[in-house]
């Protein structure tokens, strides 16, 4: 991600630095209207491929801004002038926030989601070794969670949700995110994450390779 | 939005008492452009001038298309015999040329509407006419232009105090609508950089274009970078930026089309743009037209009229807006 040393994560969304949280979202929905492809406003300015990239910056920024731990420790070091160009990128902030969590505040008021207990299914998910979309979607749906409340849990775009579910790379941003957002659906799905990840990773590269 | 038009009354009594103590301040220019023909310019120049006389100004319309004049028919006048090349002849003055309409407050000059001999301005004639305009008695005169990026097109929108491009959604006018922008920033530049400076930059974005260029371009660091440059430039801009109107829009989509072009023109050439408002498609405009009226006086209640509204609110000045409304 060479080019985050150009724009900081604000000018990419085209915000304010003090902008409010729901700003940042409807910054992010707009800038994926716009850079998503077919939109008449690039029309002669910007080519297919150049969209994407563009995707990808718009994606990385809002991973960051709109999730408020993220934020918080951007913002930080953003403030403090003194952050290298090293410091300000996704994944050094994101490993700034997993050394941060550690004594990972219980979250006691997470909403618990109503559904039916299936004793069969739940051995079928402990006995699951080879993970992929379908089956992703599979417990999901089994958990009773839409792709927008997967939304409100992740901050991923449900559009992605149902992305990684049918392991379609056309509709994924680049596969460094595919595997933050894996993590994070199993996570919320209550599955062990990395054995979901990793597995998950496999079987969606190798798809990519036929391609 | 059919609601702020309830006081209208009032509104015009209040108004025009606050137009009289500003009769001092300076005539404020406005000048519609567009990339491409057929977009609405004069459509929209006679509604925003309709509106702000209803707000309680004063305002002259000129007519300066220079492949014939429409003006009078979007106000629904018959043309008139006293045009504009009179005063390019020298043997009036524009303020001599105005001719009164139908509506209170709004007044206009002919443009050229006799075809016996060409017409084009050259910039010495532009620079003149600049303060005559200046000098008529309103409180805004609006330019209606002719469509393209001519030379004397971008130095009458340079000179503006409002920079108002119109673009419809289809894909041939934003692309011309980009190619007006571009070409605008191109004349405001070569007037303040020494020619060298001025080559060298065209050849910068040319390969801007061609993608060869090392870096993501932006007009602002490059500008910097640069010497003989005055690079100023910016700052004035951005003081007086260039509005976006989206005409004949049709959906929600068309609406966001305006945002997704101000943001395209941000990140493209690292130039901030102003988005005004997306008018919604009416058949009423063209049915109006065909009848030689202007909509917003045979249809004033529409959501149409409001949009006009709400667009010269937004260009008005603020402290004047809470006084009125």
């Amino acid at each position: 991600m060479q080019s985050t040393s150009r724009h900081n994560y604000y000018e990419i969304l085209e915000l304010p630095a003090n902008a409010p949280q729901y700003e940042v979202s409807a910054a992010y929905e707009r800038a994926r209207a716009t850079y998503a492809g077919d939109n008449p406003a690039i029309y002669t300015i910007f080519s297919e491929q150049e969209a994407r990239e563009l995707l990808v910056f718009i994606e990385e920024a809002y991973q960051v801004l709109g999730n408020k731990i993220l934020r918080n420790i951007y913002d930080q070091r953003l403030l403090s002038g003194r952050a290298s160009l090293n410091d300000l990128t996704y994944s050094s902030i994101v490993e700034a926030s997993r050394a941060a969590a550690i004594p990972e505040p219980a979250k006691t008021e997470k909403p618990e989601i109503k559904f039916k207990r299936d004793e069969a299914f739940e051995a079928e998910i402990l006995a699951c070794e080879s993970w992929d979309g379908d089956f992703l979607k599979k417990v999901r749906e089994y958990k009773n969670i839409s792709t927008e409340k997967m939304h409100d849990i992740t901050k991923i775009n449900p559009y992605y949700v149902k992305g990684i579910e049918k392991m379609d790379p056309e509709s994924l941003p680049a596969i460094v995110f595919v595997r933050g957002y894996v993590v994070q659906i199993a996570r919320a799905l209550g599955l062990d994450d990395k054995k979901v990840a990793d597995t998950y990773m496999k079987s969606f590269k190798e798809r990519l390779g036929k391609k | 939005m059919d609601r702020e038009f309830e006081d209208n009354d009032e509104i015009i009594s209040l108004a025009s008492k606050l137009a009289k103590k500003n009769s001092d301040k300076e005539t404020k220019m406005w000048v519609v452009a567009s990339g491409k023909g057929g977009v609405g310019k004069t459509f929209i120049t006679s509604s925003l001038a309709i509106t702000l006389t209803k707000l309680g100004h004063s305002v002259v319309i000129v007519d300066l298309d220079l492949s014939g004049a429409n003006v009078h028919t979007a106000l629904g006048v018959p043309p008139s015999h006293m045009t504009i090349r009179h005063y390019f002849e020298g043997t009036k003055t524009l303020q001599e040329l105005v001719i009164p309409t139908q509506l209170p407050h709004l007044s206009y000059v002919q443009g050229f509407w006799d075809s016996w001999s060409p017409t084009e301005f050259t910039n010495e004639q532009v620079h003149r006419l600049i303060p005559e305009i200046k000098n008529l008695r309103a409180d805004y005169v609006l330019i209606d232009l002719g469509a393209g990026a001519l030379e004397c097109h971008l130095d009458l929108f340079k000179h503006a105090d409002e920079k108002i491009l119109v673009s419809s959604p289809e894909p041939t006018s934003i692309e011309k609508t980009y190619r007006f922008i571009e070409s605008f920033v191109c004349h405001t530049i070569k007037e303040n950089a020494t020619p060298d400076a001025y080559g060298s930059m065209i050849t910068t974005l040319r390969s801007h274009r061609q993608r060869t260029l090392q870096k993501p371009f932006s007009f602002r660091s490059y500008l910097k970078e640069q010497t003989g440059i005055h690079y100023d430039f910016f700052e004035t801009l951005s003081a007086t930026p260039v509005r976006l109107l989206i005409n004949s829009s049709r959906s929600q989509q068309n609406e966001n089309l305006g945002l997704s072009m101000r943001s395209v023109c941000n990140k493209y050439y690292d130039l901030g743009i102003d988005f005004i408002g997306a008018i919604d498609y009416d058949n009423a405009v063209w049915q109006a037209v065909r009848n030689r009226e202007a909509v917003l006086i045979s249809q004033p209640f529409t959501p149409l009229a409001g949009q006009f509204l709400a667009t010269c609110k937004h260009l008005i000045a603020p402290e004047e807006l809470r006084t009125v409304v």
